[in-house]
């Protein structure tokens, strides 16, 4: 493939043009209830080209690759027909490597049998939990995703993906009140990730149950303390986002909003995107412009320290590419996206930050979450009430909502207990959902969090 | 199509059904689907890439006893090993099939899907449209950070049952939109309008969509704080797919089998206000949702999943009326395929007029992350604005709205006669939505 896409290349009359070739084969299987409700599996290949003149791009996607010297040359014609300004695109080093996965347990060699063998068990856990327990969803998942990238600059690589996940839910019911709990894990090493999972998946079930004895929470501003997965979330969708230098790069009152050196939060407050975490799920050794992956600080002590770039944005911000031009797969071109996102460690306790509440929420786990830049919008999977410090009764449709640069500065304690989650679901956006991403954070303590509920 | 595949696919595709049945299938379906697309995008008010893409795909589906495997690919070299992985799965413990066999050929409605004139759309043509939006944009305002785009997708699609459907199908569709932010230090607006249809008509109309994104960015030039407490809202016929989602789960026959619905034995029950009839309608001709057969080859119908406010019926695809013992109506996933609300008798600025204090609804952000097959809500208003005496006064911020969606279109909904462009969705005013803020 390496000598094929680098020919094909040859041929093009861009300033730049590059080449993504992909395969995927995947499993899927899900229960639903009693039965299982689905029996799946896939597998495509095909690719991309890119090409730039005169800095606008031409984009060809295609399933076929017998003649990937057309494909380039459409794209380069149709850059053409775009260009009129100058190409800027950073400069990174040139490399030629092969990357192929490190599974510690390769799902390909587990039997389909096991995998079935493996849903339906946690199924039961989940329809035996509770009388109460109207409805179960177990999902498994396996992809390998093979990636061949070159560039006209001289850069080849092959780099193998591979992610492993399980996701369940379960559903209660009483009368006409439905409530819902939900787990997922995820890896890019081992089966293992989704064996013994027992005792999760029947705290799901449980969880489900007592939502519906819990009562919903009261809207209106309170104080939030966010557990290590909701942090996560809400540093993903409330700043990650806003730091994505697509969105800024063209947009001058944005760039004037998102300057470096900007005060955005406490000093104990510290959020970084890395990529080059060992072998996460968020994690790439480079990403789909390939430039290698690395550890950003986009706040450090507080203040505004880093964008994510890809090669133009870096160009047109005078900033060096971070390895997060990032595509769903091979139908897309690359976007600016996140990798790892989280919140670095201080140094207070879990206890002292809940000792600092009188009467708040605690919000755990997270439904999903969207933002539109200064707003953003966040559900959490459960919650309870914080009373004089103390975790207190359980409470449900816990949503929290904001404006981010407030909301960043009312964060007033950041503990010492930083977890990376991984899990099913990913991140959305220009229609590339879900890209496979990693967040986390310590617990955080936010002040004057409005949190959304019924009157 | 540029280069036309079916015809010289259906042979192979054909005896796909046979190698199914050679292998132990009892029943297999095929699906083959082939498109080409051309686009082109818009960032910061100017021309930022265009392109092209071709995209060929199968699916296949096998039942062994009452098990079903699926599998799906687009390299037609793999094509027979795909049919024999989609009956290993099957064979090893697949998913459970309730129903023993595709349906024989019956006769179905002829619905236009596909237009020579939206063919004769050019990638020229279609950045000449973005280029007009975005100078009436920015004509309007030179500041707004502006993306448009436009694509123009042709299609073929065959699909063959052991049930002796050979049913081909060619589509068009052409998409044109634009998106805009404007920025003033942490403010920040966003608005967008897009259209799309299977023919190239008046529908296609650039000045509209600048038109109604200039509407928006006018009516959200003034912050003005919330109303407060339970409040009445109108919802134009652009937020509506999104806030009715929850009630086509709830007629999802999947989900009603399954007992993850709400609406679950309620059949002849009035569940939603008498002002509300809703119905799926694929046989629009030219509209996005427009078909004739659903994946499984059963007839797409006409049907009417509210009447005046009482619930009618069930939406069901093949597997999910075998396990309801229902009868399938043509809807894949169970889900409708063009939903449409009967308009109501007074123009929607009447109903606006008779809010002396509440909500314009113009883009919600995490609705649907609460516990949505419920109906309970609870999301950041994006994009709305409060109305005082019958009046767009100006846009509300940091603001969130909340409720059931089930008890908020109970009680004394308001429907307008006109609607968006499709005929498919009117303006709307419910009542008791709740508002919280950070004031």
């Amino acid at each position: 493939m390496k000598d094929r896409i680098k020919e094909a290349l040859k041929k093009t009359t861009a300033d730049y043009a590059e080449i993504r070739v992909e395969t995927e084969e995947t499993t899927h299987l899900a229960y639903r209830g009693p039965e299982m409700e689905s029996a799946g599996a896939a597998s495509f290949c095909g690719g991309i080209v890119r090409a730039c003149k005169r800095g606008g791009w031409g984009i060809i996607v295609f399933d076929s690759l017998d003649n990937l010297e057309e494909q380039v040359e459409k794209a380069s014609l149709c850059a053409a027909l775009v260009g009129e300004e100058k190409t800027e695109l950073a400069e990174v080093r040139i490399v030629d490597t092969q990357l192929p996965a490190q599974l510690e347990n390769d799902p390909r060699g587990v039997s389909l049998e096991e995998k079935i063998r493996l849903i339906k068990s946690y199924n039961k856990i989940i329809l035996e939990a509770d009388q109460l327990i109207e409805s179960s969803g177990v999902t498994y998942g396996d992809s390998f995703r093979t990636v061949h990238f070159a560039n006209t600059r001289g850069t080849y690589y092959m780099e193998e993906r591979p992610r492993i996940y399980c996701a369940f839910y379960a559903t209660a019911r009483e009368g006409s009140l439905v409530q819902r709990a939900n787990d997922s894990f995820a890896s890019a090493v081992t089966y293992d990730v989704v064996v013994g999972l027992e005792e999760k998946v029947h705290d799901v079930a449980k969880r489900a149950v007592s939502l519906l004895k819990a009562p919903k929470v009261e809207g209106g501003p309170r104080t939030v303390i966010l557990n290590r997965r909701m942090g996560g979330v809400f540093v993903h969708e409330a700043f990650g986002h806003l730091s994505e230098a697509d969105f800024l790069y063209e947009n001058p009152q944005m760039r004037d909003l998102m300057f470096l050196g900007r005060e955005m939060g406490v000093e104990s407050l510290n959020v970084v995107d890395d990529g080059s975490i060992d072998r996460t799920i968020g994690s790439l050794s480079f990403d789909d412009e390939g430039t290698p992956t690395n550890k950003t600080y986009l706040i450090r002590k507080g203040v505004l320290a880093g964008h994510l770039h890809s090669l133009e944005t870096a160009a047109k911000m005078d900033a060096k590419p971070t390895g997060n031009a990032r595509a769903l797969d091979r139908k897309h071109p690359p976007v600016v996206r996140m990798t790892n996102t989280y919140v670095e460690n201080a140094d207070m306790s879990v206890e002292d930050l809940f000792a600092g509440v009188d009467d708040g929420i605690y919000a755990c786990d997270a439904f999903g979450g969207q933002t539109e830049f200064e707003m953003f919008t966040f559900s959490a999977g459960y919650g309870y009430r914080i009373e004089n410090g103390k975790i207190g009764d359980l409470v449900r449709d816990v949503v929290l909502t904001g404006n981010v640069f407030h909301t960043l500065k009312m964060i007033d304690g950041v503990a010492n207990d930083l977890e990376i989650s991984e899990g099913a679901g990913g991140c959305g956006k220009s229609g590339q959902a879900p890209l496979p991403v990693g967040f986390g954070s310590p617990h955080i303590r936010i002040r004057d969090v409005v949190i959304g509920g019924e009157l | 199509m540029r280069n036309s595949l079916i015809e010289t696919m259906t042979d192979g595709l054909q005896k796909g059904l046979d190698t199914a049945k050679h292998l132990g299938a009892s029943a297999a379906k095929i699906g083959f689907y082939h498109q080409e697309k051309t686009d082109c995008q818009f960032e910061a008010g100017r021309l930022k890439d265009t392109g092209g893409r071709e995209s060929i795909s199968y699916s296949v589906e096998v039942l062994v006893g009452n098990k079903k495997g699926n599998t799906s690919g687009n390299r037609l070299e793999d094509f027979s090993a795909m049919i024999e992985r989609a009956v290993t799965l099957a064979k090893v413990g697949g998913s459970v099939a309730h129903f023993d066999a595709y349906p024989a050929p019956s006769e179905a409605a002829t619905v236009k899907t596909h237009s020579n004139k939206t063919l004769s759309l050019s990638r020229e043509k279609m950045i000449e449209a973005c280029q007009q939006i975005a100078d009436e944009l920015k004509t309007y305002n030179p500041d707004l950070f502006i993306e448009c785009s436009a694509s123009r997708t042709e299609s073929e699609s065959l699909l063959l049952t052991t049930g002796g459907v050979s049913h081909p199908a060619r589509r068009t569709h052409w998409r044109l939109g634009a998106f805009v932010q404007r920025t003033a230090d942490t403010d920040m607006v966003f608005a967008g309008h897009s259209r799309g249809w299977r023919d190239l008509t008046a529908f296609y109309d650039p000045g509209v969509i600048a038109e109604k994104i200039i509407t928006d960015l006018r009516r959200a030039e003034t912050i003005v704080p919330p109303p407060s407490g339970k409040v009445k809202a109108h919802i134009p016929p652009e937020t509506l797919p999104r806030l009715l989602w929850p009630i086509f789960m709830g007629t999802n026959g999947r989900n009603v089998a399954k007992g993850d619905s709400p609406l679950a034995g309620r059949l002849k029950e009035r569940v939603l206000s008498s002002s509300l009839t809703i119905a799926d309608d694929p046989h629009q001709d030219y509209a996005t949702g427009a078909r004739a057969l659903d994946d499984n080859g059963v007839p797409t119908m006409k049907q009417t999943l509210f009447d005046k406010g009482i619930l009618k019926c069930f939406l069901y695809d093949l597997d999910s009326a075998g396990l309801a013992g229902a009868t399938p109506t043509g809807n894949n996933r169970s889900n409708p395929h063009s939903p449409k609300i009967t308009p109501g008798e007074r123009p929607s600025g009447e109903l606006l007029a008779e809010i002396d204090d509440g909500l314009y609804i113009r883009d919600l952000i995490g609705f649907g992350q609460s516990n949505i097959i419920n109906g309970d809500f609870s999301g950041n208003l994006g994009l709305g604005y409060r109305v005082r005496n019958g009046e767009i006064v100006g846009r509300v911020k940091n603001t969130m709205i909340a409720g059931n969606l089930y008890e908020i279109l109970k009680h004394n909904v308001l429907v307008s006669s006109d609607t968006e462009y499709q005929g498919r969705y009117p303006h709307m005013t419910v009542e008791g939505m709740s508002v919280i803020s950070d004031r």
